[in-house]
């Protein structure tokens, strides 16, 4: 088994500060994850359902350190994937690599690999705490608790409580499940995944059902979680919710590939239109055309000009001698860009 | 392997499940030596037969043990716990294996308590009623050593049938409906195949050398025999499936 001595903290910073300022990510590399390289990584991953073809030739290869949002629409695919990433569904076709390896391949895959992949994967008469001992258990004693029974359940246990704590769950931690809140559960899970301290966290679609304050604690324990250099791979069907973690996203829809970009780049490339209301808009037009930006007039005095900053628009009417007497950048957020893209396939 | 192993024997204590069958067990084992114990006749009662009825009501726990091993899997499908039971583990058949041993030690289990409750009472009961103890000390053991062997073979069958059926309302419906309907329909109209059902199998154990049964130690390999075949047949399945 080849397993990749952990980075020390300022090299994996070294390559999170790399990874976050690459422009595009080229699908696909395979082999090159020994070394730092790709943590996860797809090759031409197909996955038939019957007549459904749910993930349809699907390569990327995201790099150690970085928090790629996973994004498209419900049915998308995005579930299936992370499962075949985790030897849970069976590719009809390529390979699904984590960390180098087959997921059944890696020796103790638990812990190097947490995820969280439903919210209500547990027994309602089970406490929360002995849902994780059963984990914890089957995860072995590495630490500490070789050998004898008395050993594995003390560092079952170590285990456990350092959870517990960490997702603030010790109070509730003897009730039963069935007693949680959503959010208590979706900690619970995430508990879960990290009793191993992985180095890459896969989680799917983990703000669902959260409440502003659920989704906000995940969103900073993510954050610390990737400032430690370990790697992030979340799905969502609201970019809006991993906006503000992931530093690049992977858009997949009806089991292709859309986009694998940074957010920054999917923000200039995506940005909306502007409209502008002007005296003379047909001169503008014409203006823009030459520049090679298309533009559709909305009535007499207002154009809507097609994706194109608003600083330019402004210097071509100003090179027109068109005064201005609005200029509006059509607040297309992220949400706007990601349906656009997601849409555009859909046809 | 002892680590999945203690990971399913937390699983089966941390939850009411195999709590509620053996108190079903319990009742049921109580509820049948205190019949036969009272409603029978003192003559009645002092035929052997009669006497090995009594007292091996504990062979109830049989079917207890077997839904020890239905739940002990298909419980983790039903609610999704599989997924990180697998994630842990991702050697499926290790999981099973894990799964197979922890209900054999917990079918035992039923099977200490129901075979000494129905011998104890029963044989409590005889005393009170002044009926002479008509089983032989060879008798009493194979009642005992094969109500164990029974419910550990059955816990086990039980892994193999939950991992084949998975879903577990038809495994548990499934179990139930071949143990009283299907199976006693055949023993009825075709006695010569009726003998190498699993029920049928598994009461020979017990019974000792009745003309209408196996031998005990053949019954014993034709009740393994199942286990096996259904523990193989679900192992396959369970490795090739998609957990979605």
């Amino acid at each position: 088994m080849t397993r990749p001595q952990p980075a020390p903290a300022h090299r994996e910073k070294e390559l999170h500060a790399q990874t976050t300022s690459r422009t595009s990510v080229e699908p696909a590399r395979a082999g090159t994850s020994v070394d730092g390289g790709a943590v996860v990584c797809a090759e031409h991953l197909t996955k038939r359902f019957g007549e459904v073809l749910a993930v349809d030739d699907l390569s990327f290869a995201l790099e150690r350190g970085t928090v790629t949002g996973f994004l498209g629409p419900n049915g998308a695919g995005k579930t299936t994937t992370l499962r075949m990433l985790l030897h849970l569904v069976h590719p009809t076709e390529g390979r699904a690599l984590v960390l180098g390896g087959r997921y059944e391949e890696l020796r103790r895959p638990a812990e190097r690999v947490g995820a969280v992949l439903e919210a209500a994967d547990f027994h309602p008469g089970r406490p929360g705490r002995d849902h994780l001992f059963a984990l914890a258990l089957a995860l072995g004693g590495a630490r500490g608790g070789e050998g004898s029974f008395r050993g594995r359940e003390r560092a079952a246990r170590t285990r456990v409580d350092s959870v517990l704590e960490l997702v603030e769950l010790t109070g509730a931690a003897h009730r039963r499940v069935g007693s949680y809140s959503l959010g208590m559960r979706q900690r619970l899970g995430l508990a879960g995944a990290l009793l191993g301290d992985p180095e890459l966290l896969i989680l799917d679609e983990p703000a669902n059902g959260l409440d502003p304050e659920g989704v906000r604690w995940l969103r900073d324990f993510l954050r610390g979680f990737a400032g430690e250099g370990k790697t992030v791979f979340v799905s969502s069907h609201v970019l809006a919710e991993v906006a503000q973690t992931v530093d690049q996203v992977l858009i997949i829809n009806k089991g292709r590939l859309v986009t694998f970009s940074s957010l920054a780049e999917l923000t200039a490339r995506l940005t909306g239109g502007v409209r502008v209301r002007a005296p003379g808009i047909d001169r503008l037009q014409a203006a823009l055309e030459a520049e090679g930006i298309r533009s559709t007039l909305l009535d007499g005095a207002e154009l809507l000009v097609d994706a194109a900053p608003s600083a330019r628009v402004g210097e071509i009417a100003f090179r027109a001698g068109v005064p201005l007497h609005e200029l509006v950048p059509q607040s297309s957020t992220l949400e706007d860009a990601f349906l656009e893209l997601t849409a555009e396939d859909a046809s | 392997m002892i680590d999945q192993l203690l990971s399913e024997l937390r699983k089966m204590r941390s939850t009411r499940t195999n709590l509620g069958l053996l108190a079903g067990m319990v009742g049921l084992t109580l509820l049948a030596v205190l019949i036969n114990g009272f409603v029978l006749g003192a003559a009645e009662l002092a035929r052997h037969d009669d006497q090995h009825t009594l007292l091996s009501a504990g062979t109830s726990g049989a079917l207890f043990a077997s839904l020890i091993g239905v739940m002990a899997i298909t419980s983790e499908f039903r609610h999704g716990t599989i997924r990180s039971t697998f994630l842990v583990t991702p050697d499926r058949t290790r999981v099973i294996a894990a799964k197979v041993i922890a209900s054999l030690l917990m079918g035992i289990l039923f099977g200490i308590v129901a075979i000494g409750l129905s011998l104890g009472l029963g044989y409590a009961i005889l005393r009170i009623r002044g009926i002479d103890f008509a089983l032989d000390t060879g008798h009493v053991v194979l009642l005992v050593l094969g109500t164990l062997l029974m419910t550990a073979l059955w816990a086990a069958l039980g892994v193999g049938v939950g991992a084949v059926v998975t879903n577990q309302v038809f495994a548990v419906i499934g179990v139930i409906v071949w143990a009283f309907f299907v199976e006693n329909l055949l023993r009825a109209l075709e006695p010569d195949v009726g003998r190498f059902t699993p029920v049928a199998a598994s009461d020979s154990l017990t019974a000792g050398f009745a003309d209408y049964l196996l031998a005990p130690a053949l019954g014993g390999l034709v009740l393994a025999a199942y286990a096996v075949v259904f523990l193989a047949a679900g192992a396959a399945l369970v490795a090739r499936r998609d957990v979605t």
